[in-house]
């Protein structure tokens, strides 16, 4: 089994497809990762799984690669489900799932966001690069550039889990600049299908971070690391002024009130 | 039994699990003098930018490993919210050790008696007045020396 450990969780997958469906009933989402270049044991590791959920995890995982080796079943199953537990992050860490907020609400306008662009005679080019102001500005550079420049430099830059949240950056970017070319040309289609990717890419992205990463972080981190970022990560706010994120607040309340009313009238 | 929590008497010397290691001298992780909050000046060189630890008195003598796992690579105040008095001195020393020490991080460390959470209070207001916003921590040790619990807070 130590030798399957070390593979990585995609080739794991292909040759044994059953352990995809295994990892999934245990809230481990590996199948459509793009790279699942992610060892076994790494993958198993960041979950955090109660020692019986992940004894049973391995057991299962171990039968499937190798259903005729014979293997003791561990005592306490699935069955016998814990509390799940609710995650507790640092000062600096919560802050960063504070401001997943604001995005998560300008990823909620979206699809509301794009049904207008589609049904409107002309693309309304503002509103579009409105919103690619709050991406670029709130999401990339306020809030994206603390985790690369600050937290991540915490842990091993080179994870298979920290290379996976550069990769979403760097796709989420692509996509933005497409939904910015749709608007100078005014192309419907390349927005709605931009846009509609950024908006399911982050969405997964906020989730795994929210979730798996930064509690994986935080785990790892020491009390003096911790009182590091929270004074580098308040040192990166400040340098960005206050009015910033204020600015971006009143910019997702103003389109949340004027879609609403778009779709109550 | 009735009464308060903290001044009742428990006698656990008949408990016989005895895990870790007896083994070893245990050098202490004390770096500083003096450490009562009455004594320390929040303008000492060992608290200047340093992780610094407010222990209520008895931890220490509940928690077996607390030079180990508390002090190493701390500097310490120490205080008893129930008995000590003038207590609101510990919370303008706080803040100053928060704005002109520059602390890097505050671990509080308590008993779970509810009368020991009133230094957690103390903290939290220091903590409140300062400019400077730091991580404040809270760890709560039970009676026989075992940690309930370990939050940010």
């Amino acid at each position: 089994m130590e030798n399957v450990l070390n593979k990585e969780i995609k080739k794991i997958i292909d040759t044994c497809p059953e352990v995809g469906k295994i990892l999934e009933e245990f809230g481990i989402g590996c199948v459509p990762c793009s790279i699942g270049s992610c060892l076994l044991r790494d993958v198993v590791g960041i979950h955090n799984l109660n020692p019986q959920k992940e004894s049973t995890l391995m057991y299962r995982i171990e039968k499937a690669i190798y259903p005729d080796r014979r293997i003791s079943e561990p005592k306490v199953g699935l069955s016998k489900k814990s509390t799940p537990k609710k995650i507790s992050y640092s000062p600096p860490v919560k802050k960063l799932v504070d401001e997943h907020v604001l995005i998560k609400r300008l990823l909620a306008m979206i699809p509301t966001i794009v049904d207008y662009v589609m049904t409107s005679i002309k693309v309304d080019k503002d509103l579009i690069l409105r919103c690619v102001d709050f991406i670029r500005t709130y999401a990339d550079k306020y809030h994206h550039m603390k985790e690369e420049d600050i937290l991540f430099k915490y842990v091993d830059n080179n994870a298979e889990i920290i290379q996976v949240m550069y990769k979403d950056h760097d796709t989420g970017r692509g996509y933005v600049r497409q939904v910015v070319e749709g608007a100078e040309r005014g192309n419907k289609n390349q927005i709605k299908e931009n846009f509609l990717a950024y908006r399911e890419l982050l969405t997964q992205h906020i989730k795994k971070e929210d979730e798996i990463l930064y509690p994986w972080i935080d785990r790892q981190l020491t009390t003096t690391q911790v009182g590091e970022i929270f004074r580098k990560c308040n040192e990166s706010d400040a340098s960005a002024g206050n009015a910033l994120p204020r600015k971006y607040e009143k910019f997702i309340v103003e389109i949340e009130e004027l879609f609403l009313q778009e779709v109550t009238k | 039994m009735s009464g308060c929590p903290g001044s009742k008497t428990i006698d656990f010397s008949e408990k016989t699990v005895q895990e870790g290691s007896e083994s070893g001298k245990r050098p202490s992780q004390l770096r500083q003098w003096p450490i009562q909050m009455h004594l320390v000046s929040p303008h000492a060189p060992y608290f200047q930018g340093k992780d610094v630890l407010l222990a209520a008195d008895c931890t220490a003598f509940a928690l077996g490993d607390f030079h180990k796992d508390y002090i190493k690579g701390k500097s310490i105040g120490i205080a008893c919210p129930k008995l000590d008095t003038d207590q609101e001195v510990y919370v303008e020393k706080i803040k100053a050790l928060i704005d002109e020490a520059k602390i890097n991080t505050l671990t509080v460390i308590i008993m779970q008696v509810p009368c020991c959470f009133g230094l957690v209070q103390i903290a939290k207001e220091g903590a409140e007045k300062a400019t400077r916003k730091i991580p404040v921590k809270q760890v709560v040790v039970g009676l026989e020396g075992n940690i309930l619990s370990e939050d940010w807070i």
